[in-house]
């Protein structure tokens, strides 16, 4: 199918209003600050809209419709107790820290709590994982342009690449902010749109339901029985909700960076927690659409099923509908595209070439260095794309890759914040550990990515905890304002963290 | 890893939900207030992130209850 006439006009309107919408905010762009950190000016309902426009991915359009087409609303575990539970727990515990510090990464504050061989650690893994990551968002791109407006793969990853660049390069994290806020309510729009005409198309909820459960009885439970081979309801507890999810919405830089550009501690909690509101509302644009597929076409299989989003638009909606809700995918896509590059700007740039090779350089210099380092991720982006579609199921590979070493990231953080007891030596060995033991159980042993999160997270916990108390205490000194019970909050205590933070301790 | 729990009905996983979110709610409730409203230009209730947390919980547990 290819959509024309009011829906291209939609279509590209909204491609060209983004960029140009992005780019005016290159004006306020002056230091290395304004562009990792949106010069720590970003207010809590841009903070809880760009969280959310980096979350919902293309992938989500694309995967969560297949999963829901293949496992039911079970699939909507990765939006409710997936997802609100920890974006709690990371607005009242990790947040909080993460802004106090005035670091820029992740990585920073694990290498300020623990030392510099676990922030290496951690930003190689992230850099590498946002890097794979783009090539995903980039692949999904090239597919959905490729059968809606018939551009060829290649060309359309140069497209996005370009609608991307342009204002991802030249306005840095206020640019992506103010855009992602454009684009979720876009997102919502289109989404809404074809859930709604799709409930009206099939007879509404009672019609949905009465039209899959006799196949599909387990369709509409949100917990499927332990000899589920994908995701089983012990799996979705232990790994996704315990392990997989605080992880995401504790430690992953791109949602983390969000909180950092606020402009107060309060700003940070309140847009990482309101997030969680438009989270809720997310399986009615992604996994709703899948079960309208399923009732209205049962026959696709196989990898058909991850192009059940695409095939509702093809046969449901009517013209200049298409165009807006192809826009929604696209704002979805572009949204997460643009946080993710600025994410693997800001490691590379903080973390590695700071710390490593340019150590006092001027603001100037750096904000140079970012913006190469983001065209560098792009070009990657487009020639890694075509590697992502070896794997079968994107939403699931996704996992898979997340699982690896987001379990031991998760462990070593939470005893960071948690346990002053744990030490520099007790965190490096047990991120080792825990990376050591997913890469095991699941490349050697072929486990389920949510078991694999479970045991690695437990690993990297017990090694960490041993290793600590074998191991030399952290003097007080250093743990202040790292630790909990240990942040102080009057203003020589911010003061001091401040001047660490600039220092690059 | 499930052999063991094998026989664990299905059920089970909606009590340990729902306790998980009753968990969350009260561990909100039990933050300091000035650590609630540390940084904020007021104190007014809606700012209040404690309240924000009980609702996102109490949402939760109605749809885990109904699913």
């Amino acid at each position: 199918m290819r959509i024309g006439g009011i829906d291209l006009f939609i279509v590209v309107a909204y491609l060209v209003a983004i960029p140009v919408f992005g780019v005016y905010f290159r004006k306020y762009v002056k230091t290395e600050e304004d562009y990792f950190l949106a010069g720590r000016m970003l207010p809590w309902w841009v903070i809880s809209m760009s969280i959310i426009g980096t979350n919902i991915g293309a992938y989500d359009y694309m995967g969560a419709a297949g999963g829901a087409y293949r496992f039911g609303i079970a699939q909507a575990n990765y939006e409710w107790i997936g997802a609100v539970p920890a974006m709690i727990l990371s607005a009242m515990l990790f947040v909080p820290y993460y802004w106090k510090a005035g670091v820029y990464t992740v990585p920073e504050f694990l290498g300020r709590r623990y030392n510099v061989a676990v922030r290496v650690i951690e930003a190689l893994l992230w850099g590498s994982f946002l890097a794979c990551v783009l090539g995903v968002f980039f692949w999904a791109a090239g597919l959905m342009l490729n059968e809606y407006l018939g551009i060829p793969i290649w060309v359309s990853l140069i497209m996005t690449a370009v609608i991307v660049g342009v204002y991802t390069i030249t306005g840095g994290l206020a640019a992506v902010a103010m855009t992602d806020v454009v684009q979720l309510l876009v997102m919502f729009i289109g989404g809404v749109a074809l859930s709604v005409l799709g409930l009206w198309t099939v007879g509404g909820w009672s019609g949905l339901v009465e039209s899959i459960s006799t196949a599909h009885p387990n369709h509409f439970k949100l917990f499927l029985p332990l000899d589920d081979p994908t995701i089983p309801w012990l799996g979705m507890i232990l790994g996704l909700a315990f392990v997989l999810s605080p992880a995401w919405w504790c430690c992953h830089q791109a949602i983390i960076q969000r909180t950092l550009g606020a402009r107060s501690e309060w700003d940070a909690k309140a847009g990482m927690l309101f997030a969680a509101f438009p989270k809720m509302f997310i399986p009615v644009l992604v996994v709703l659409p899948g079960l309208l597929a399923l009732s209205l076409n049962p026959n696709l299989v196989g990898p058909e099923m991850d192009r059940a989003f695409p095939w509702l638009i093809r046969n449901l909606l009517p013209a200049g509908l298409a165009g807006l809700v192809f826009a929604a995918f696209m704002a979805a896509l572009i949204s997460s595209v643009d946080s993710t590059l600025n994410s693997a700007a800001t490691v590379w740039t903080k973390d590695i070439y700071q710390r490593f090779f340019v150590k006092n350089a001027s603001d100037q210099h750096y904000l140079k260095v970012g913006r190469i380092l983001t065209l560098v991720f792009i070009l990657w982006a487009i020639a890694f794309a075509p590697v992502t579609k070896q794997f079968p199921g994107i939403y699931v590979a996704m996992q898979s890759l997340l699982s690896i070493f987001q379990g031991p990231t998760f462990a070593i953080t939470l005893l960071g914040i948690g346990w002053a007891r744990a030490t520099q030596w007790g965190g490096l060995f047990g991120l080792l550990a825990g990376v050591a033991v997913s890469s095991t159980l699941y490349f050697a042993a072929g486990w389920s990515f949510l078991y694999v999160a479970w045991w690695s997270f437990v690993g990297a916990l017990v090694v960490n905890m041993v290793v600590s108390l074998l191991t030399k205490p952290e003097p007080t000194s250093k743990l202040e304002g790292l630790v909990y019970g240990l942040v102080m909050k009057d203003d020589e205590m911010q003061s001091i963290l401040s001047h660490r933070a600039e220092r690059g301790e | 890893m499930t052999d063991w729990m094998a026989d664990l009905p299905l059920w089970w996983g909606k009590v340990v939900a729902v306790v998980c979110f009753f968990g969350m709610a009260i561990w909100a409730w039990r933050r300091p207030r000035s650590f609630i409203f540390e940084g904020a230009p007021d104190n007014h209730r809606w700012r209040d992130l404690r309240v924000w947390a009980s609702v996102l919980m109490g949402i939760q547990i109605v749809i885990y209850l109904a699913f």
